[in-house]
């Protein structure tokens, strides 16, 4: 499941900072640069997604148990 | 000792199937990337440096990448222990 995020991840920031003209091997100093951030702001995204999902399914169970509640009532 | 070299042997297969994977993805991506022109059967030579270079650069961006991913989970597992024992002795 890990490996699955770090190859879209590896994917992704390749798209994004690697122009397709492949004139040299090395890395240039902008494109680390950037390949950095986006490692960054990936795993940014990737956290704050999480919390959402999570804060989400943890609402959906508390309305659930509500409502099983008034149910039971 | 016969279950570790099971063990070992299904970990080989694994490492070889994910190595075919990247394989087949680089070769797509510096296909896609640097091959155009289907006037000639051959890869022109101008065709084979960006090739080349596209498998190098991809490398490096791999390298790159892995390097930083590993500093923010270092970062992240230093937070959560911190975290575990601040809640785990309340002084």
């Amino acid at each position: 499941m890990m490996s699955d995020m770090y190859n879209r991840l590896v994917g992704a920031c390749h798209r994004k900072c690697i122009p397709i003209k492949y004139y040299e091997p090395e890395l240039g100093k902008g494109e680390s640069v950037c390949l950095d951030r986006c490692v960054a702001k990936y795993l940014d995204v990737h956290e704050r997604i999480g919390k959402k999902l999570s804060n989400m399914s943890q609402g959906e169970t508390e309305d659930l148990t509500k409502i099983n509640l008034q149910d039971k009532k | 000792m016969a279950a570790a070299m099971e063990m070992s042997e299904a970990d080989q297969i694994k490492t070889f199937k994910d190595f075919l994977v990247q394989y087949n993805k680089l070769s797509e991506l510096c296909f896609n990337d640097c091959v155009h022109d289907f006037t000639s059967r051959t890869l022109r030579s101008t065709e084979e440096k960006c090739i080349l270079n596209c498998m190098d650069k991809y490398l490096r961006t791999n390298q790159r990448v892995s390097q930083r991913f590993h500093e923010f989970q270092m970062i992240a597992n230093e937070n959560m222990m911190a975290l575990a024992q601040k809640s785990g002795n309340p002084s």
